[in-house]
């Protein structure tokens, strides 16, 4: 229905810009602010229709190739043909993520955009549609695949606790009981950790390079083009509570081959590969503009809106630009493009800048984050510190200073306590006598530094009901000060 | 007793399925990762030729000159006519591997 109108609406304009003077024509799309924007593949198309229109973008295509663009563009010709095609339908089209001719709508728009910025511009205007989607239904959708109510367990995962916590386990778990998306990845595994044949026969200098990169890239891009997100962000996106299940994230994108390279580039130079290809351009552009840091915002995000900024973010993945974890840590994300500020010259503050984007980014960070414990953890209080106010009968000490043996402390028994902490809805379960140990949950707790825990006490603060984080501290530290 | 036996043998061969863990499946990989395994179950006699009809005649009959331990088969199987393909996964090591024809797709009887 929708799309008939659509259609319909679209025949119509069709209709008033063939019929309609050419030069009028021109300037009836790009007024008009109540229209929506047209997608780029249209717009060429409507350009084409109105010889003088195609004519300047004609030449305007002949302005951009050529190795000095710059004197190029400053000709009379170009800047004529510039005007003109400022008030053709060409200028403020958008194309839609996914669509159909996505490439080429992504070249058209760039065709004349390349154009208008003066040099290399910093950040760059996205050539998608704005998202309007309300970030909240996939938030909700997520925790109720992940068989949670958001209102409820906020951030507790692991239901099942006679195994470790691992929930980006739970999520490929998800993904390979569902055809597409096991199929999907599956595909883009096998692509990925391939080796490629045929270089064996030059042995001695170079040595063969580990896999197909940019068949890999694709089947990347196809993966998270036809897979439901519901599936691929929480495979990517999974909230972690310890060092399995963080690498198992960081592996997800087989980062060997779509990740890391042998050297790691200049972030300006990459920069500069990306934007020679249009789609990682477009790509970047969109990232910049939904997950820059918004300081007055209370998410940090352009428009409070944490969907728009992860969706970009996976755009990302499969074009030069891709980017991935930089560590298998779970208390701190780190994300950052394989490329480096070396060699910067006198060019280190942009680069430092551009990286920045990526390394210390509070609105993504909490896009992630929020995909992972449910919508509200920002309006949460903050994580509970450590303090001895909060539990006047133990001592300070006993946290911050070793005076403790560590191994009276046992391997499982922190993951007894945390255990009980995590469960205490439904009461303790776990018996905190001396002799007792969560068996099944040995192999996960590694932990004898008291900074370990302190870390893991604050971290768990954050996921659970403020109470919940009060009740639980007195347990843990009862515990370490035995 | 009888026809408990005979009602259980009514169910046709169709493809099951179970979800395993990939060490399950006893290939020698380590992952804790969890996949859905297809496989052919059930029973192929409205499935019989003449073929099965005179092979069991004759075993039965010792016109074939075969021993009573002779494993020649007079009813059809159920097995897999087409496999599922490559499944992928991460093992506990955080390498990638991937699986050929692991699963079913689809079953006959044969």
């Amino acid at each position: 229905m929708m799309f008939m109108s659509i259609l319909g609406y679209l025949f119509l304009f069709d209709k008033t810009i063939s019929s309609s003077a050419s030069s009028s024509a021109l300037s009836a799309s790009g007024t008009h602010g109540w229209r929506t924007p047209v997608d780029c593949v249209k717009a060429s198309d409507m350009c084409n229709q109105s010889p003088q229109c195609s004519w300047r973008y004609r030449i305007m295509r002949q302005c951009l190739v050529g190795r000095d663009r710059n004197t190029m563009l400053a000709s009379k010709d170009c800047q004529d043909a510039l005007e003109v095609l400022q008030e053709s339908p060409l200028y403020d089209c958008r194309c839609k993520r996914g669509m159909k001719k996505e490439l080429q709508c992504l070249q058209n728009y760039w065709s004349i955009h390349m154009g208008l910025t003066e040099g290399e511009e910093f950040y760059e205007t996205s050539p998608y549609e704005p998202m309007t989607i309300q970030h909240s239904d996939v938030f909700r959708l997520a925790s109720i695949i992940s068989g949670i109510d958001s209102t409820t367990a906020k951030g507790n995962q692991c239901p099942d606790q006679s195994k470790p916590c691992n929930s980006c386990l739970d999520a490929a778990k998800a993904c390979n009981l569902n055809d597409t998306c096991k199929k999907q990845r599956s595909y883009y595994i096998s692509t990925c950790n391939k080796e490629m044949p045929g270089q064996s026969v030059a042995p001695s200098a170079t040595r063969a390079e580990p896999c197909n990169r940019k068949r890999c890239h694709k089947a990347l891009r196809q993966f998270f083009d036809r897979v439901q997100t519901e599936y691929s962000y929480r495979m990517l996106f999974c909230p972690c509570q310890d060092t399995a299940c963080a690498e198992r994230r960081r592996q997800t994108i087989v980062p060997s081959c779509a990740f890391e390279e042998k050297v790691k580039p200049n972030c300006l130079e990459l920069r500069k590969t990306c934007r020679s290809d249009p789609l990682c351009r477009s790509r970047l552009a969109d990232f910049h503009m939904n997950c820059q840091t918004t300081p007055h915002s209370i998410t940090n995000c352009p428009n409070e809106n944490y969907q728009a900024c992860l969706a970009s973010y996976i755009g990302l993945i499969g074009s030069d630009m891709t980017p991935n974890y930089v560590d298998a840590s779970h208390t701190n994300i780190t994300i950052s493009p394989w490329c480096t500020c070396r060699g910067s010259g006198n060019q280190e503050e942009e680069c430092e800048k551009f990286l920045r984007d990526f390394r210390e980014n509070t609105c993504l960070r909490n896009s992630i984050q929020a995909f992972g414990y449910g919508p509200e953890t920002d309006s949460f209080p903050k994580p509970v510190p450590v303090t001895p106010s909060l539990s006047p009968d133990v001592e300070l000490v006993s946290l911050s200073e070793p005076s403790v043996n560590h191994n009276d402390i046992k391997p499982g028994d922190d993951a007894c306590v945390f255990s009980t902490c995590a469960n205490l809805e439904n009461g303790p379960k776990c018996n905190l006598s001396n002799d007792y140990m969560c068996k099944a949950e040995q192999t996960l707790m590694e932990r004898t530094t008291r900074k370990d825990l302190q870390e893991e006490v604050r971290s768990f603060g954050a996921r659970l009901n403020p109470w919940a984080a009060v009740v639980c501290l007195p347990y843990v530290l009862v515990r370490l000060a035995l | 007793r009888r026809t408990k036996r005979a009602r259980k043998g009514l169910k046709p061969c169709s493809l099951r399925e179970a979800v395993v863990s990939v060490s399950e499946l006893g290939l020698g990989y380590n992952s804790d990762e969890t996949l859905l395994f297809r496989y052919c179950s059930g029973r192929c006699f409205t499935h019989r030729r003449n073929y099965d009809v005179s092979l069991e005649h004759m075993k039965r009959t010792g016109a074939l000159g075969l021993g009573r331990q002779d494993r020649a088969r007079h009813s059809p199987c159920c097995r897999p006519t087409t496999y599922e393909d490559d499944v992928s996964f991460l093992d506990n090591n955080n390498k990638y591997y991937t699986i050929h024809q692991v699963s079913a797709r689809e079953c006959g009887c044969v």
